[in-house]
């Protein structure tokens, strides 16, 4: 789900990821809110599209996020269907998806550093209640670079059990990512202390 | 000053003697460490920059107590672990590098400066925008010994960190440790040609240091031991 940073100097790029946040966040916020009417869900849709195109990223790339979202698209409109007026479950769907491809839309045209410096600014004002802003952005940057070492791991026995003719059961392989994943926090605290940080 | 001196140091893990009443000086420019697996080379290498600390005895790295400042001394001592992929903290690879000099009152322009400097000497200027898991094993190993360096440690501490590469990378990665960077080294390797390169070896077996001193001779008393 986490689509990497796409150089490239469009507006979007160019805007500052501060404000950039803002903006996306309070469009999210509007089409959550949006009446469900065909009209509207149709403009949100084409808007969605024309910042991809202003981004310089193209109308398919809006396209293949959506085809990515399919699973998680049948599970959110079987799980209404049955409960609510057609319309209302088009628009639950169109609702998600472009709320997700918003959220795309900021990490493709934002390096990551500079959203998660955004994100440790906007949390600033939190200080007196007990959060510490830059352990949250650190935590953020950690968990970004991980995602791609774990999913490795995962790669990894999925190999190790092809290799041996194993029929993939869901146990043995959990149980080996849990261990490697243990492994590698244990690991990377040790970096993270030897690099100063404890 | 750049002396490394260890009085009388024990390391016990539950179960298990780590380091066994270890005394040494040393002011060499690159220290090798051989040994067995589990005789005790990681253990002395961590004790270095306040990893592990030890259960009774003292160690002093130039001049800064390891146990009672182990924060002063790890901006002293860079560690370069084994893996490549257990050391990179941030997702890009000029992020990485930056990471290293957090918290030191430096401007944007100065770090950007920095990185840009530290990635040059390495060679890894085109890949400084590159999410760090893309890069090979060699060039991770690279990325993590740039983030040690951008810190300018006077002391280098590498365990290892040839043991995941192969042997054009490991070349390149021991051609820096051992002759391009000014610092102090200390090196635990399995590779005897590596060691032989350095300026004294100590040898661990069972916890214990059981020779130490010019590394041909070092070396070539492990070998004829390991024969028989
Ligand atoms: N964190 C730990 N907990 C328990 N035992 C450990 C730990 N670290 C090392 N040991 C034990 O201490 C001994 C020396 O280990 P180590 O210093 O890693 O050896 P080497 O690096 O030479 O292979 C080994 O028997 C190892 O199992
Ligand atoms: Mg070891």
């Amino acid at each position: 789900m986490i689509s990497l940073y796409r150089p490239g100097n469009s507006p979007l790029h160019r805007l500052p990821a501060g404000p950039k946040l803002l903006v996306v966040m309070a469009a999210a916020l509007g089409i959550s809110l949006t009446p469900p009417s065909p009209a509207l869900l149709a403009g949100a849709a084409v808007a969605v599209t024309g910042a991809y195109l202003l981004a310089g990223l193209g109308a398919a790339e809006p396209a293949r996020q959506a085809w990515r979202l399919r699973w998680l698209v049948l599970v959110v409109a079987v799980s209404q269907v049955f409960f609510l007026p057609a319309l209302t479950v088009v628009a639950n769907v169109v609702r998600v998806v472009v709320v997700i491809l918003l959220a795309n839309l900021i990490t493709l045209t934002t390096p990551t550093g500079l959203l998660v410096d955004a994100i440790e600014r906007a949390l600033t004002p939190l200080r007196p209640l007990g959060v510490n802003p830059s352990r949250v952005a650190l935590m953020l940057s950690m968990t970004i670079t991980t995602i791609p070492v774990i999913a490795g791991f995962a790669a990894q026995i999925r190999e190790a059990q092809r290799a041996r003719g194993v029929p993939v059961a869901p146990l043995a392989f959990a149980v080996p990512l849990l261990i490697m994943t243990m492994k590698h926090a244990d690991d990377l605290a040790d970096a993270l202390t030897a690099r100063g940080i404890d | 000053m750049r002396e490394i001196e260890l009085t009388a140091v024990t390391v016990e893990f539950p179960g298990r003697v780590a380091l066994r009443d270890l005394s040494v000086r040393l002011d060499q420019q690159r220290i090798a460490v051989i040994g067995a697996n589990g005789s005790g080379k990681s253990t002395f290498a961590r004790t270095l920059n306040g990893l592990v600390t030890p259960t009774s005895g003292e160690v002093r790295v130039h001049g800064v107590d390891a146990v009672r400042h182990a924060r002063q001394l790890r901006r002293r001592v860079g560690f370069v672990f084994s893996n490549p992929d257990t050391q990179i903290i941030m997702p890009t690879v000029a992020e990485d590098v930056a990471f290293s000099l957090r918290g030191r009152g430096l401007s944007r322009a100065e770090i950007r400066e920095r990185v840009a400097d530290a990635l040059a000497r390495v060679g890894l200027t085109e890949y400084a925008e590159a999410p760090a898991h893309t890069l090979s094993g060699g060039q991770k190993q690279l990325l993590a010994l740039c983030a040690v360096l951008i810190g300018e440690p006077s002391l280098v501490v590498a365990d290892e960190p040839t043991a995941y590469l192969d042997a054009a990378n490991s070349r390149r990665i021991a051609r820096f440790l051992l002759d391009e960077m000014p610092q102090q080294l200390v090196l635990a390797t399995h590779d005897l040609r590596l060691a032989a390169r350095c300026e004294v070896a100590l040898r661990f077996e069972d916890g214990r240091l059981v020779d130490h001193g010019d590394p041909g001779p070092v070396i070539a008393r492990y070998e004829r031991d390991q024969d028989q």
